[in-house]
């Protein structure tokens, strides 16, 4: 999608990120300007997989922060459609206990937009 | 009142009295060595003329304003800027953060690494407000927490709505309308 890049000093990834979002763009934006090191999508985790083998269901979660090794899951669905991400999350957290994972809701992006006068609008 | 601001959720008394338990486990930690709390301008205000008065051994006060993201102030700069720097040399002092609300801990973690960078003996921060679980960024020297509160915005006690009502003697929850 059109979104203008800035030129990030925090970005530790090989190729250019692809934001999926404005929020996305808006976050990346942030950690870039409290000089946080991160990556967007770098790891798909494999949460099912058929008896052959092939992958029924993955997930990538948006960034991750390499200092804290942590990952970082936007969403800007209203609370009640979180529920299909929440679980998986949930099963990621079953099949990957070492993960660290925190899901950002649209209620944190807004006030992250209040704090910081974001325009989440688009 | 602005119709957004709604019901006390910390009274001045309550307020009062964890500014003073802080400021005894404070002055109980730091005794002999002269610490310097450096207040966050701007929403630390009000806790920090408080805190300092209820710590009764010396202690400096000095104070940092960074360029909140997409602030005014920010003046399209991409990395964060200093607004108003320290006055004092922190170099083998005991500096004591004063924060008003550690959420991300982004404003907190740049300025750890930015003092540490000066050589001070040591880097602790002490906040009103926590929602640790809203913590982005982890290992953060927070020695003292005022309130661990839940996901609501207040206003009042230092906490600004559109830059008016910090002068609030109680923390009130704040409504989006």
């Amino acid at each position: 999608m059109g979104l203008e890049m800035p030129v990030f000093q925090a970005y530790r990834g090989a190729e250019p990120p692809r934001f999926a979002s404005q929020a996305e763009l808006e976050c990346a934006k942030v950690l870039d300007y409290y000089g946080v090191p991160w990556l967007y999508e770098p790891r798909t985790f494999v949460l099912e997989q058929s008896e052959d083998g092939r992958v029924t269901e993955a997930f990538a979660p948006d960034f991750y922060l390499p200092e804290q090794d942590l990952y970082v899951e936007l969403t800007v669905m209203k609370q009640s459609l979180v529920t299909r991400k929440n679980r998986k999350l949930r099963k990621l957290r079953e099949r990957y206990p070492d993960v660290k994972i925190k899901l950002f809701y649209k209620r944190d992006l807004e006030r992250l937009a209040q704090h910081f006068h974001l325009d989440l609008a688009s | 009142m602005d119709p957004r601001i709604g019901d006390v959720y910390l009274s001045a008394e309550e307020l009062a009295a964890r500014v003073r338990e802080l400021g005894a486990e404070i002055a109980r930690d730091y005794a002999g060595r002269e610490p310097i709390l450096v207040g966050s301008l701007k929403s630390s205000l009000v806790f920090i003329a408080d805190l300092s008065r209820a710590i009764p051994i010396l202690h400096g006060l000095d104070f940092i304003e960074l360029a909140g993201y997409g602030s005014a102030q920010m003046g399209g700069h991409e990395q964060i800027r200093v607004l108003k720097d320290l006055d004092a040399d922190i170099r083998d002092r005991d500096v004591l953060v004063v924060e008003d609300v550690i959420d991300t801990g982004l404003t907190l973690n740049y300025l750890v690494r930015t003092f540490e960078l000066r050589m001070p003996r040591s880097v602790s921060a002490v906040t009103l407000l926590d929602r640790p679980y809203r913590r982005l960024v982890d290992d953060l020297p927070v020695r003292y927490v005022g309130f661990v509160v839940p996901d609501e915005l207040f206003v009042g006690y230092g906490f600004d709505l559109e830059e008016r009502w910090r002068q609030l003697p109680d923390l009130r929850l704040l409504h989006q309308v």
